[in-house]
Parts: structure tokens; C-alpha cells; sequence
């Protein structure tokens, strides 16, 4: 019998404000001391009430926005009770009986839509290091804002979780809410999966892996509990209803032996914190901040940018910014624009195949895009290149010149390289060419006399009377010696042009 | 009030006040006395006055602060163990506005732990007794703070009302207590009880006293995201109802004293109020005593040309049970953060995250903590919330509703503060729902937000004060005081 | 309703309270008095009617979103903890 998964994602997102969901302190504690970032507030003394951090429901709005959600007017926080030392108020705030985030979807590459059911404003928690004989505290996390995406189960493989997982951070670092940095735990993914035979009307039994802080291992996790759960229920086992821990090393999930299952959190409507009431403008407002998706990109440049290559560079919004804007420069020689009413879009995207050959434009961004795709694929540090990109002025120029055939396509390569070096930033692709010496020789009056001058040569004379005798394959040999007269700064076509022309 | 001045110093009112809080030391008025501080800021404010500068409106007046404010000054203790060794690196808002006026706190005073009591008794430092019967209780939980004032060492003291601890308190030492407007006084640094009823305000000897403070502690703060702006101090309290619509219905009632309209005749609109008495609060269920000082006001008030309405409030005789789910589901959860891991008491037995929590949280609250904490898990609990927690917020609706109402009948409610006059030591307190009893008639005022006023009305026969609680729509705290000054 | 022993301790967990037995015995007596005195709200008609979960008149308090100076810095804080390490709160080994 087969059977078929079905799998829901919890995703914890911490936004990127300046200060705390409810305190005036420093909320980005990346690298900084342990309890550096913590107020009175976060430390829960006696007497201190939360102060909301208004940033943080325009945040919601545009997170919400970017998937497609209903932002609800009314929203307002609760307490969520348990003891735990990361939690110094004994309670976590949070929005139980009215998020501020409601139904939406979040479309795949794949184009698969998975629906989104809500998601609610609340505050991080603490750290615990433990040791032997004790455990410390670190409470800089504390009430770091995140938002929790809760996904509807409407997804059926692991490759969709990953492709899920990466969507939503993609959404997320688009819309500028997080700084997506998954290594310090930006995003983290709680994933329930369960297996029902094929076909079978109710889902079955579900395990919860907490924690899973990348994509991969969202993906490797759900992969194991398929297989693991499909084992059982083969067997005529049972699923047991737990959460389960996944070990990144030994690609294994183990279920957690604590209180979890038993905990009442008695969610109790948060007191101190007066209700949130939206008008249609102020959540309009913000949702008009939210720039271009990965979705609009997908339209822009479909047709143009073959989608293996834009998938990988979607990853890079400020990237995929900067081949917008080349895509619709009036200026330089390539500045057709034809790509701008999509970029406005205010005509469809199939303009820009449809309009006959590929426009300019398209092969400038082709061109540009295919260079970022090749670093980015082979580069081991690929996000660092994209830090600081070279203006699309730069990269207008370094086209022209490979498409002028003043540069090798490895030779356009090399200066692409160069426009992101500390040392020769902003001096243009054309300056950095003449440095290298890279610029290929075009001027035929010129080409005319190395190729005399080789074909003077007395160690060239065999060659060229075995080429008259029709030996087609010795004229690469003649062509290597002009290149090499010409230092490499000869264009090969021209040349082996010039060489038939004498030795016909 | 005294207030110090080129000929009565500071540090002679200060040396004063220290000198009848040790007269009095067997009353267990205090959990802390500030003498060498004290006495070093009256020498600085009396060294400003002697410079001629200017000094604040309260400047060199000694006062008592409710051991469960935060100041930097002794532990925070809200007489509880659980809080031991706690001194606060932050101060209250209403603290700092007090001494920034010049006032001079010389001591902390006694509590029910966590403001958890209608005596006192539940302190981890002992009982405070009665000002005027030291078999009686002092009434709570502010009771250390009307003691303090009721013999006249301080003069004032600062209160929290959650439920009546400033109102019955001062009815049982036969002076004024203030439970302001929900959200007139920040609660920043003051150790909370039940958020959505904790209210901050003050004891005194004179209604014209209690308006000064309030004129100085009243206003927004951005530390307490429900305060409301400064109406005390404005002259149109409508101002800044900017926010919501159900804001105005529920804010004044149609005949409030700045909306009166004018009467006929040649008596101006403060002479004519119309004052409600509570039906369901005048029965054999209520002291004799209590209904003769009420009946007594009346005929008072009738004598100054005034109206008694007679009111029918039916949801009130609800409001004590919705208080005792309400408020201790607040508490259980605001006191959650008394865990032994930041601050405060940590169990010797603590050896592991279990025992660090259930060791230190059973040897540091007090048994009616206890009580408040467990009944408050119970109705938050899955499976018992909607049945509970859930319906006293809807009865608390109906409370805050039947008030509005009661307000568009009359300008003023009068009322008891309790049933009963100050009770015995030991009387009730080993008899939780007996001690809840007395807060019948006060705990409705917090559900609804709205200001109550506690008045002397004179003594029992054996020299028991009784007192008498002056209620109001909300925002007509100012106009509150300036009407007892009629019951004076 | 009717207080069990076993409600008393199953409180007493999400209290985190342990608790002696006599203890036990007399929470178990005071809260069915005090349950018993609440639960008189059930004769009281609620259909139809919102909760009301706070009384203060106004929405949408908040704050702008700037990092300002604190009443008290990670030393005055730590300082009120019995123990720390590495400007860390030393607790008992958690699990």
C-alpha cells in the first residue's frame, strides 16, 4: 500500500526592529555580550509593564501582506503561562484569540499555493547554556519580536517543505522584516507531519519536529519522519502524537520525554496592553511599503532569465533590484527600456518574449544575470559578493563591451569579477579592461600587419602550404600564432578572416 | 497640609514624623524607616528655602510609602518573603513625581503580601492594628498606610486599590482614601496585582490634601501603556477622548457635574446633585451602624438642598464572585515572575530547576498568595475557563454597563465602603470567604474603572470610625473631592 | 462542584508549589469554599453579551521604535540575582 504524507510548518520569523517588541533596548544582540540587551522590562521586575513597540505592527502588516494574508482591524495580545528560566515573567506574550495576521497562501515555485491560517505577533525568550552541575541564563533575546506563520497541511513532500521554508524567508527578507540570517536562528521551522494510506479520507497521526533552523534540514527532517512513520504504520504500529527532536549530525529525529504533552498554557487576555484597532488606511499605508516579490520577479523575467538560473538568484532581492533597473535604463546603448512596462506593470509579462526577437534589454539581462549565476554557483561565498553590487552603470558598460566584442566572453568574466574588488571598485568596467590589458583588438588595418608578419615567419611556411594543399585543420595553428604575436588581444573570428582571405 | 517653609523646616516636620513613628512602633505600621535619609533631604530642601530658591508643592512634607511601590530607598518587599533582600534599582512614577515636589518619604509601610487581604494579617512581618481599637484590624491591605495618617505621623501615605485596599482601610481609621479613575495614576514600579483593576492613590486627613497629590500624580506615563492623559489637571475632562467610541458612553454619565444642567431658581448647579443610594446595599445584611452614618449623610445632604435617588444596580450582587475569578486570575499570572531565579528569595532546598521553583514559591508567598494564585490557575485552566474566567469577564460587562446607567439617574452614588466596621484580629482570617464578604460593596468599582472616594462618617458608640464611600462616573475624580467637601 | 485531592495537586503543579500534605488538606478545603462562592455567577444570565477584559477608554497605545537609556544597566540588574557567571544568571542544572 502507499502511502501519502501531509505536512503543516510553524515558522518563527524575528523582525528586524530597532528596539524590543516592549522595551527601548537594542533588539539586534548578534555578537554582543550576554545580558547587554536587556531592559527592566525584559527582566521582569516587579512593576514593569510592557511598552509595544508600535514598528512592530507595521512590520505584521507587510509581513502579513507579502503572503497574501487578511490583516484583521481588531487584534489584541494574551499570556501564554509556563516556568521555564527563559521565560522571566513566567509568561510569554502573545496572540492567541486575536492575531493581527490572518488567512492568506504562500505560492511555490512549483506554483503549488500553501494556505496560510494565520499568524500573531509575540515575544522571544531567553537563552540557556547548560552545564554539568547548572545552567546560565542570557535573556538578550528576550521579547525580540517574531511573528509565527502557521501554515494549513497542505503540503506532500519534502522537497516542498524546503521549497516552503526557503519561499517564506525569501517573503520575509523581501518585505525587510528580518534580517533572515538563519545561522543566528532568524527563522526557525517547527514541522507536524503524519502519513494516511493513499487515498484514505482522515490524515493520520502527527509528530511535531520543533526547531529545525534551515531549510535543508526542515526538508532531511520531514524526509526521515515520512519514512519512519510509513515503517510503522506498514508494520500495523501506531504513530504516537509527540514532539520530536531532530539531531542535524545523525540525520535522526527521537522524541522528547518532557512535560510538553501535558502543559496548559492558560491563555489569559494580556491586561496591561490596550487592544490594537486598524484602520483600512493605516494598514493600506503600510502594505503600499512592501517592494517587488519574488513572485513579480518570476512575471518580470519570464522568458528572459531561464528559472533555474532566477531561482538561484532570487535569493538576492537587492541583486534582482539592480537587473530590474537595467532591465528599464533609458541611457546606453542597450536602454531600449522595453522591459519597463512589466517593471510597472502596466502590460503583461509575455511582452517581453512576445515582442519578437528578445528585446535588447532581455539579452542585457540575460547576459548580466547568467555572469551572477556562474559566481554565484561556483563562489563558496556568494552572499558576500552581493553586499555590495556594482551599479547598473557598471554593468550597462561591461555588457557593451562584450557585445562589441572589445572583450572575450572570459575576458568579460575577469572584469565582471574585478567590479566587486575592494581595490578596483568604481573605476568601471572599462578602465578595469584597459588595466588588464583585456580589450581585444578589432582595428583590421592593424590585425593585417601581425598577420603578415607571422605568415613572414619561416616556421610558418609548412603550415601555410599545407593549408593550400587543403588542410583545413592546420588554419587553428596559424590563428594561435597571430593570437600569440598579439599578446591575446586579437579577436580570434577576425583573424582566422583575414588569414583565409591571404591564403586563398 | 504642612508644608516647610523659613520658619517650620523640613527637618523639624521630618525629626516630628520619625519621632511619633517610634512613638507608635508597637502598631507594626512599618516594614522600613528611612531616619538618616529622611533627615538628609529635609536639611537639602531647607538649605534650598533658606537660598531662596524654589522649592516644590510638597516641599518637606513627610510621607509613607506602601511597601509595594519601587524605590531605590530600603527593599520592595510588598510584605511577602518571597521579595526579601529585593531593593529596587528603579523608582516608581508616582514616587518620582511626589519627591520631585519636595515630599519626603521617611518610611515604608505594612501590607497584606501582595496586597492580597481586607486586615493586614496576611504580612509576612505581622498585623498592623486598628488607629482607633487595637483588638481590630487595620483593614487592608493598605493598612499600614492608613494607620500611619490616621495618628497623624505622616501626612499622607500612598494606597493601591485592587478590589478596596485604600478605601476600606481609611473607612476603618475614619480618614479620606482615594481609589482614582482606572488609568489616572501610572503604575509603573508599583508591584502589580491584578492589572486591569489595580488602581495607585493616597490617604489623607482633607479632601483639599487629597486633590493637591492628585494634581501631582495624576497624568500619562510611556512606561504605563494605560494611563490616561492628564484630565485631573485639565478644566474640559472631554479632552483627548480621541480614541474610541464606546470611550464616551462609558466616560461620564448624561448628568455629570460639568454637564448639569442648570436648575431653576437662583442656586447654582453645584448646590443641586442628584445622589444614588444602592437598594442591594442597604439591607440587615449590612451593619446598624453603617446604615445609620448612611442615613445620617442623607439627611445632610437632603438639608443642603440635594436629591436622593434610590438606585437598583442588580449585576452588583455579581460583582464580588466575577472579582474572585477575575483578579485572581491576574494574579496568578502577574505573580509567575517570582520564580527565585532574577531576584528576591531562593530556596536553600533549590537544587534543580523543580525544586528551585516549587521550594521557593511555597516558602516565599503567604497562604492567601497561595489561595489567590491556585484559584486563579483554576479558572484559566483547560476546561474551566470558558465556565469561569470567561463568563466573569462578561459579567463584568454587565457591572460596568449598570453603572453607566446608574449615572445618567444621578451625578454621585453613595454607599458603605463594607459591611462591616474594623473586626477583630484573628476574626476572619483563617476564613477566606468570610474575609471577601467585607469587599462586597468596593470590588465593583474596580471592575467598572470608576473613582470611589472614602469619607469619615463619625464612630461607633465604643469609638469603631466607620466610613462611607463617595462613588462617581469616570474622570469626575476632581469634582469627587470638591463635593465631599460638603460631608465634611 | 467537588475539589479532589488530586485538582489540589494537579493546581499546585501549575502553581510550581510543593506542597505538604496538611497543606494540601487545608487548600483543599479553602478552594472548595471559595469555588463553591464563585460559582454562583452560573445563575447569572450572560447570552449575547462581549467579555470585558480591561476598562482603561483607549487603542492602539504604542511606542516609537528608538532605542532610548534604561533606569537600570545589565550590572544594577544582575545585581539583584543571588548568583551569575560570565554576566550570566547561575541557575540550578535545568532537567
Amino acid at each position: 500500500m502507499k502511502y501519502t504524507p501531509t505536512i503543516g510548518i510553524e515558522c518563527h520569523v524575528q523582525l528586524c526592529t530597532k528596539t524590543k517588541l516592549f522595551s527601548e533596548v537594542d533588539n539586534d544582540a548578534r555578537g554582543k555580550e550576554p545580558n547587554s540587551c536587556v531592559s527592566p522590562v525584559d527582566y521582569a521586575m516587579p512593576g514593569m509593564l510592557p511598552r509595544l513597540n508600535g514598528e512592530a505592527i507595521k512590520f505584521a502588516i507587510r509581513a502579513g501582506r507579502a503572503m497574501n494574508c487578511e490583516i484583521n482591524a481588531y487584534s489584541r495580545f494574551d499570556r501564554k503561562h509556563y516556568f521555564y528560566p527563559d521565560s522571566p515573567k513566567g509568561y510569554q506574550i502573545s496572540q492567541f484569540y486575536h492575531p493581527i495576521i490572518g488567512a492568506g497562501y504562500v505560492e511555490l515555485p512549483s506554483s503549488t499555493k500553501v494556505r496560510i491560517e494565520h499568524a500573531h505577533l509575540e515575544g522571544d525568550a531567553g537563552k540557556l547554556t547548560h552545564f554539568d552541575t547548572y545552567s546560565l541564563v542570557d535573556l538578550n533575546r528576550v521579547d525580540t519580536p517574531l511573528i509565527e506563520i502557521v501554515s494549513m497541511p497542505d503540503i506532500h513532500s519534502s522537497k516542498d517543505v524546503h521549497d516552503y521554508c526557503k519561499e517564506l524567508w525569501r517573503l520575509m527578507c523581501y518585505a525587510g522584516v528580518t534580517y533572515g540570517d538563519l545561522y543566528n536562528g532568524n527563522m526557525r521551522f517547527d514541522v507536524n507531519v503524519s502519513v494516511a494510506p493513499e487515498g484514505s479520507s482522515e490524515s493520520g497521526t502527527r509528530a511535531e519536529v520543533k526547531n529545525l533552523n534551515s531549510f535543508r534540514s526542515a526538508e532531511r527532517a520531514a524526509e526521515y519522519e515520512i519514512k519512519r512513520q510509513t515503517k510503522l504504520l506498514e508494520k500495523g504500529e501506531k504513530v504516537v502524537q509527540e514532539t520530536r527532536g531532530w539531531n542535524d549530525a545523525t540525520g535522526v529525529t527521537t522524541g522528547q520525554r518532557s512535560k510538553e504533552e501535558a502543559k496548559d498554557y492558560r491563555y489569559m487576555p494580556e491586561p496591561d496592553i490596550p487592544p490594537i484597532h486598524l484602520s483600512s488606511e493605516f494598514i493600506d499605508e503600510e502594505s503600499a511599503k512592501l517592494p517587488l516579490m519574488p513572485a513579480d520577479y518570476r512575471k518580470l523575467f519570464d522568458g528572459v532569465i531561464k528559472s533555474d538560473i532566477l531561482e538561484v538568484l532570487l535569493d538576492y532581492p537587492q541583486l534582482m533590484n539592480s537587473l530590474r533597473e537595467l532591465s528599464t535604463r533609458e541611457d546606453g546603448f542597450l536602454g531600449d527600456g522595453s522591459l519597463a512596462p512589466v517593471v510597472t506593470g502596466l502590460a503583461p509579462s509575455s511582452s517581453v518574449v512576445t515582442s519578437g526577437s528578445p528585446s535588447k534589454a532581455s539579452s542585457l539581462v540575460l547576459l548580466i544575470s547568467n555572469l551572477f549565476a556562474s559566481v554565484l554557483l561556483a563562489e563558496e561565498k556568494s552572499a558576500e559578493y552581493l553586499n555590495d553590487l556594482p551599479t547598473a552603470a557598471e554593468l550597462n558598460e561591461l555588457a557593451e563591451m562584450n557585445i562589441k566584442k572589445e572583450l572575450s566572453s572570459t575576458a568579460t568574466k575577469e572584469v565582471f569579477l574585478r567590479l566587486f574588488d575592494p581595490q578596483m571598485k568604481g573605476r568601471g568596467a572599462k578602465q578595469i579592461a584597459k588595466e588588464l590589458g583585456l580589450i581585444q583588438e578589432n582595428d583590421l588595418g592593424a590585425l593585417e600587419k601581425i598577420v603578415d608578419a607571422v605568415l613572414a615567419k619561416p616556421e610558418t611556411q609548412k603550415a601555410q602550404a599545407d593549408f593550400k594543399a587543403g588542410e583545413e585543420k592546420v588554419i587553428g595553428f596559424l590563428v594561435g600564432q597571430v593570437m600569440k604575436e598579439s599578446k591575446g588581444k586579437a579577436n580570434p573570428s577576425a583573424v582566422q578572416d583575414i588569414l583565409r582571405k591571404k591564403l586563398a | 497640609m504642612k508644608i516647610a517653609n523659613k520658619k517650620v523646616t523640613a527637618e523639624r516636620l521630618v525629626k516630628d514624623a520619625l519621632a511619633k513613628a517610634k512613638h507608635f512602633e508597637d502598631y507594626h505600621i512599618f516594614t522600613f524607616i528611612d531616619e538618616e535619609g529622611a533627615l538628609e533631604r529635609a536639611r537639602e530642601i531647607d538649605k534650598r528655602i533658606a537660598a531662596g530658591e524654589k522649592v516644590g508643592r510638597l516641599a518637606g512634607v513627610p510621607y509613607a510609602l506602601k511597601d509595594n511601590f519601587l524605590s531605590p530607598r530600603g527593599e520592595t518587599t510588598a510584605s511577602a518573603h518571597i521579595l526579601e533582600g529585593f531593593t529596587a534599582p528603579v523608582t516608581a512614577t508616582a514616587v518620582k513625581r511626589l519627591e520631585d515636589e519636595g515630599a519626603i518619604m521617611i518610611g515604608r509601610t505594612n501590607l497584606d503580601a501582595f496586597a492580597h487581604g481586607s486586615s493586614t494579617e496576611n504580612s509576612y512581618f505581622g498585623p498592623t492594628l486598628n488607629s482607633h481599637d487595637r483588638e481590630r484590624v487595620a483593614g487592608g491591605s493598605s493598612g499600614g498606610s492608613a494607620v500611619a495618617v490616621a495618628l497623624d505621623i505622616v501626612e499622607f501615605a500612598t494606597g493601591t486599590d485592587t478590589g478596596g485596599s485604600i478605601r476600606q482601610p481609611a473607612s476603618f481609621n475614619g480618614i479620606y482614601g482615594l481609589k482614582p479613575t482606572y488609568g489616572t495614576v501610572s503604575r509603573y514600579g508599583v508591584v502589580a496585582m491584578a492589572s486591569s483593576t489595580d488602581c495607585i492613590g493616597f490617604f489623607t486627613k482633607t479632601p483639599d490634601d487629597m486633590d493637591l497629590l492628585m494634581s501631582v500624580a495624576a497624568g500619562r506615563d510611556p512606561k504605563d501603556m494605560t494611563t490616561l492623559p492628564d484630565y485631573y489637571n485639565e478644566d474640559d475632562s472631554q479632552t483627548d477622548l480621541s480614541s474610541t467610541s464606546l470611550t464616551r458612553s462609558r466616560l461620564y454619565g448624561a448628568r455629570s457635574l460639568r454637564t448639569a444642567s442648570e436648575p431653576s431658581g437662583t442656586r447654582s448647579r453645584k448646590d443641586c446633585l442628584r445622589i444614588g443610594i444602592i437598594k442591594e446595599f442597604d439591607n440587615e445584611s449590612v451593619h446598624p451602624e453603617i446604615r445609620r452614618a448612611l442615613k445620617e449623610k442623607c439627611e445632610l445632604l437632603k438639608k443642603k438642598g440635594h436629591e436622593i435617588v434610590e438606585l437598583e444596580m442588580p449585576a452588583l450582587k455579581y460583582g464580588l464572585a466575577a472579582y474572585y475569578i477575575l483578579v485572581p486570575a491576574e494574579v496568578a499570572s502577574n505573580l509567575s515572575r517570582h520564580d527565585g531565579v532574577r531576584y528576591g528569595f531562593r530556596s536553600e532546598k533549590a537544587v534543580d530547576m523543580d525544586s528551585m521553583y516549587g521550594e521557593t514559591r511555597s516558602e516565599g508567598f503567604m497562604p492567601e498568595n497561595k489561595r489567590r494564585i491556585m484559584i486563579g490557575n483554576f479558572v484559566l485552566s483547560s476546561g474551566f475557563y470558558d465556565a469561569y474566567f470567561l463568563k466573569a469577564a462578561k459579567a463584568r460587562t454587565l457591572i460596568v454597563e449598570e453603572y453607566a446607567k446608574a449615572f445618567e439617574k444621578c451625578d454621585f452614588i453613595l454607599t458603605p465602603v463594607s459591611p462591616n466596621p474594623a473586626f477583630k484580629l484573628g476574626e476572619k482570617v483563617n476564613d477566606p470567604v468570610a474575609m471577601y464578604l467585607e469587599d462586597v460593596m468596593s470590588v465593583s468599582l474596580n471592575l467598572a474603572g470608576v473613582p470611589g472616594l472614602a469619607i469619615p462618617a463619625g464612630e461607633t458608640p465604643e469609638g469603631i470610625s466607620l466610613g462611607l464611600q463617595l462613588v462617581g462616573p469616570r474622570r469626575s475624580d476632581k469634582a469627587l473631592l470638591e463635593f465631599a467637601k460638603e460631608l465634611e | 462542584m467537588d475539589i479532589k485531592r488530586e485538582d489540589i495537586k494537579h493546581l499546585a503543579e501549575l502553581s510550581e508549589f510543593s506542597l505538604s500534605d496538611a497543606e494540601i488538606d487545608s487548600l483543599q478545603g479553602d478552594l472548595q469554599g471559595i469555588i463553591g462562592y464563585i460559582s454562583q455567577l452560573d445563575e447569572l444570565d450572560t447570552d449575547n453579551v462581549e467579555p470585558t477584559y480591561q476598562v482603561f477608554e483607549m487603542e492602539n497605545v504604542w511606542r516609537e521604535d528608538e532605542i532610548l537609556p534604561q533606569e537600570a544597566d545589565r550590572e544594577a540588574l544582575l545585581a539583584l540575582t543571588k548568583e551569575t557567571k560570565d554576566n550570566q544568571i547561575k541557575v540550578p542544572k535545568v532537567l
